[in-house]
């Protein structure tokens, strides 16, 4: 299970961000509110990321499956990250 | 070394074993897979037979999808032709689209998995070879009936997706939308049942030592590909049973005077269909991977990098179904977001079309057909991409929307992205259940047809569609110079079925299907599907030690066709394969599985016909097929679930593993885990719905019903699962009689009939009906949803007790009765949730 978290840890909080911003949205509209709202909720996300981050360099590598596993996982959180900026984007822009 | 299981894998050190096996050995193997005959084939459930059937199964609606498309192509070749009539236009653009996604391409994807991954994971066989089977049935049945609508008239008109309210019975009076909507609801079950298959199997059946990253890219595909099948196909299902609800019992879903919404319909299809898209790219992208590394001689280029693109493809899919809504007045964030995610989704593809070219340019490639049919189909794929960047952008699709140019834009996609690459992998593995391969010269000829025509069909349309030429009118006016534009496209149609008239020509002369002399590894693939095999698969089933084992090791094949790997032979006289961890592909029990049986073939049928039947009104026969089908179906489970005399088997080496395990390490476990993952979504999905209903048409919410009644609802769940849990603790001590643990699962299955009966009750007695306003359609769907989980649950009761009094519930633990108090456990929760959230919001 902590492999598939790591594995996927990045590319999960993406969804999590993703959904949270439709939900909000689609209650709120297209007001201020919903534009703090949304900064608020990328940087919470970016942090949770970063903190998954720091605890995958910090996994013990023995095989060459670990080491795989390592590389893949961080590269999800990197791309995880840089959608979720991208993700917010349109609440500056829009 | 570290170990996932506690196995050891210094055990691998012993392999290739030294010395000659027994003699007979191999016999007994080439005994227990024999090969049916007549009309045995109809109970095979084998993979080499079924995932064959499979795949010829989805070229046949492929050609007459595409038989259909050429009709259409005569009818807009000159304006104001008169070959189809307008009615019979709708008919036959909305049954092309529909077979082509529903009936070619995710079961074709669906079938190469079942024939290719257990060969290419050395299992003997997918855990579930019966599943398999029945999936298989249900869908050709299902699909040819289905099909055989259009000769009377009463093939569904609204288009592949169905929008109400033209599809309500207002506007679609006749059953022609039913035949869409149970067809094809009733056909996702069947992808749903290939994609538990899919997973279980990649996940469990890998070859010892086969850690994830050795795995084949095309597993990693099919692993993904699995997951969100099982994530997005429960919408659709969703949506088709309440269309079908407002259709058959006036509940208003989708009716915006009764607080209904037509464009629930759109987010429910449209969260199906956009990963749709991707499901059927997915698989083709794996199968690519898998032949560029082949064909140009070196290992794919950045093979982390696709398998990191595949997990963000499965992922950001599911965040742009709204883009296909950009012209429905969405709020201006939501566009923002979804255009966003919908720009960001083409980067993984990037990443794949990349790596490549990368591996092309590092390797040495042949310029062979399938590696003609790759370099066009990414060409075609990336043309198309582009072009879905270019609607991504939100301005850009408001012009293009409902044009010509989507048209062109979905084909280069669906053609370069899947259909260049399946006959690339046609060409590529036929030598693998052929005794010839194709034809090079023939091929070639196919290629440059299908190429050709391709794009002469195709090209055109991006200008016509921008020439303001709508999609889906079955004629134009001339004087617009659409003519020629149409003109040519008809002509490039026409030249693509002449490609595949060739293949076809080329298949009739040279395919001789084979399940043990095969051509064999003619283009000199690394992976072990290019192993020798018979039914049994390979006959033993190697350690792997590196991606490409047939590269690195030479003498692999010699080794494992003398049967020097594991389970060299049978070790329980019955057919069998190895289960392995999920990660490292640690050996951990024997799975003794189920042999051929009629069941699953019957019970197809009699499913199929209950939908069919159901279809066409006639309920009274189509009750009976349904009752049929859970027959069948419980008498194919009742085989399953067996111990075997030896509780641990020698599976080479000496190496002993268990015959039975229970709970999260045994195939079954997981098989219902992700069953129970495909129900949660559809109630998920229907919890969006209420509380979609709800925001957008509030004022036609009333009160819900009484919060005392909670107090009963809720205690009833908590007994469920408890006295269903408390089975499973019984059944394990000592001093139980047999006889508890089924009585007390009884009484848990009560339990639960009861918290449904007494929620629908208060509802009931509120005074709302389900056909009164959105809010109660939603709420009785929901409702009906739990009930038809409970009387499952019912009904497993049942057959726990009739497997107790044949002494089959064994001590101390026991599958089948754990699954089913899983499923017991599960449908309480999820009844409670529909309690407390029903009642969550009112007017
Ligand atoms: C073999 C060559 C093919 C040709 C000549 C062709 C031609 C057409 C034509 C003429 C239409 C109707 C356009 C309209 O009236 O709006 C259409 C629609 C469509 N086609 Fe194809 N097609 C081909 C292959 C495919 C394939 C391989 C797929 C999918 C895997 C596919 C999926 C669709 C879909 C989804 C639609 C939209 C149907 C709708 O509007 O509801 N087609 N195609």
């Amino acid at each position: 299970m902590r492999t598939w978290a790591f594995l996927l840890g990045g590319l999960v909080i993406w969804a999590v961000h993703f959904f949270t911003l439709y939900i909000m949205a689609s209650v709120f509209l297209t007001p201020p509110l919903a534009r703090t709202l949304t900064m608020l909720i990328t940087l919470a996300c970016l942090g949770a990321i970063a903190f998954l981050a720091f605890k995958a360099r910090r996994i013990e590598i023995e095989t060459a499956t670990d080491s795989w596993v390592r590389a893949v996982a961080l590269l999800g959180m990197g791309v995880g990250g840089v959608a979720i900026v991208w993700q917010a984007l349109p609440a500056l822009l829009v | 070394m570290k170990s996932e299981t506690g196995f050891d894998p210094a055990l691998y050190a012993r392999f290739p074993t030294p010395g000659e096996r027994p003699e007979g050995e191999l016999e007994e193997l080439e005994r227990i897979w024999c090969a049916p005959r007549g009309w045995q084939l109809l109970t095979a459930v084998n993979n080499n037979y079924i995932g064959f059937f499979y795949v010829a199964a989805a070229f046949l609606f492929f050609l007459l999808a595409g038989i259909l498309a050429l009709v259409m192509r005569v009818q807009l070749a000159l304006p104001l032709q008169g070959v189809l009539p307008q009615d019979t236009y709708n008919q036959f653009f909305t049954m092309h689209g529909t077979v082509m996604m529903f009936l070619f391409a995710v079961p074709m994807v669906e079938a190469i998995g079942v024939l290719l991954l257990p060969q290419m994971l050395a299992a003997r066989d997918l855990p579930f070879p019966r599943l398999s089977a029945y999936a298989f049935w249900a869908y050709f049945v299902g699909g040819l009936c289905f099909f055989t609508s259009l000769f009377f008239g009463l093939a569904p008109d609204g288009g592949w997706f169905m929008y109400p309210p033209y599809t309500s019975i207002t506007y679609s009076p006749g059953i022609n939308a039913d035949f869409w909507l149970l067809g094809i609801g009733f056909i996702e079950i069947s992808a749903i049942a290939g994609a538990i298959e899919i997973v279980v199997g990649v996940l469990r059946t890998r070859a010892p030592g086969m850690t994830l990253d050795k795995m084949p890219i095309y597993a990693w595909a099919m692993l993904v590909f699995g997951v969100m099948i099982i994530i997005a196909f429960p919408s659709v299902i969703l949506g088709t049973l309440l269309l079908e609800l407002e259709r058959a019992f006036n509940w208003p879903f989708f009716d915006p005077t009764r607080g209904g919404d037509a464009l629930l319909w759109q987010h429910l299809f449209w969260f199906f269909g956009h990963p749709e898209v991707y499901i059927i790219f997915l698989p083709a992208s794996g199968l690519v991977s898998m032949m560029v590394a082949t064909m140009t001689r070196t290992p794919l280029v950045g093979h982390y990098l696709i398998v990191l693109a595949f997990l963000a493809t499965g992922f950001i899919s599911f965040g742009v179904w709204a883009h296909h809504m950009f012209t429905t007045g969405m709020p201006n964030l939501s566009i923002g977001f979804f255009s966003a995610a919908s720009m960001a989704v083409s980067v993984p593809a990037g990443i794949q079309v990349f790596s490549w070219i990368a591996t092309f340019a590092v390797g040495k490639p042949r310029y062979n057909v399938p590696t003609l049919f790759l370099l066009g189909g990414i060409v075609t794929f990336v043309i198309g991409g582009l072009t879905g960047v270019m609607v991504a952008m939100v301005p850009f699709d408001w012009q293009a929307h409902d044009s010509y140019f989507i048209v062109a834009h979905l084909h280069h996609v669906l053609i370069g992205g899947m259909v260049f690459p399946m006959f690339a992998a046609f060409y590529y593995w036929t030598p693998m259940t052929s005794s010839r391969a194709l034809s090079e010269q023939l091929g070639k000829w196919a290629f440059w047809l299908m190429f050709t025509g391709m794009q002469v069909t195709f090209w055109p349309m991006h200008l016509v569609g921008l020439m303001g030429m709508p999609r889906r009118v079955y004629t134009y006016l001339p004087g617009r110079e659409w003519e020629v534009i149409n003109m040519i496209s008809t002509v490039g149609a026409f030249t693509l079925a002449a490609g595949v008239l060739a293949f076809l020509i080329d298949v009739a002369r040279n395919f001789r299907f084979t399940t043990d002399s095969d051509a064999g590894n003619v283009y000199g693939g690394g992976t072990l599907e290019w192993l020798p095999t018979g039914l049994y698969s390979t006959r033993s089933i190697p350690v792997v030690k590196s991606r490409e084992p047939l590269w690195d090791d030479p003498k692999l094949a010699e080794d494992v066709e003398a049967g020097r790997y594991f389970l060299p032979g049978s070790a329980t006289g019955l057919r069998e394969t190895i289960i392995t961890s999920p990660l490292r592909a640690e050996p951990q029990y024997l799975q003794i599985m189920p042999g051929p049986s009629a069941w699953p073939f019957l019970g197809a049928v009699f499913t199929a016909g209950f939908f069919i039947l159901l279809t066409v009104q006639a309920y009274i026969p189509s009750f009976a097929c349904g009752i049929l089908a859970v027959i069948c179906v419980l008498r194919w489970l009742w085989d399953t679930d067996r111990l075997v005399k030896e509780p641990d088997v020698d599976v080479g080496a000496g190496i002993r593993l268990p015959t039975y395990v229970t709970g999260p390490d045994s195939h079954g476990w997981w098989a219902m885990m992700i069953l129970l993952i495909v129900v949660g979504m559809i109630f998920v999905m229907g919890v969006f719905s209420f509380f979609y209903l709800y925001g957008v048409q509030p004022r036609f919410w009333v009160a819900p019903a009484d919060l005392w009644s909670l107090a009963m609802v809720l205690p009833a769940y908590g007994a469920a699962s408890g006295l269903a849990w408390l089975a499973r603790y019984m059944l394990a001590r000592e001093a139980t009689e047999l006889w508890t643990p089924g009585v007390l699962f009884l009484c848990g299955a009560i339990a639960l009939a009861t918290g449904i009966g007494a929620d629908l009750w208060s509802w009931i007695a509120s005074g709302l009906r389900p056909d009164a306003s959105g809010q109660g359609a939603t709420v009785y769907a929901l409702l009906g949803l739990e009930a038809m989980l409970a009387a499952i649950g019912l009904l497993m009761a049942g057959y726990i007790s009739a497997r107790n009094s044949r002494g089959m519930i064994v001590r101390p633990h026991n599958n089948s009765l754990d699954l089913c108090v899983l499923w017991v456990i599960y449908t309480a929760g999820q009844g409670a949730l529909t309690a407390v959230l029903t009642r969550a919001v009112g007017g």
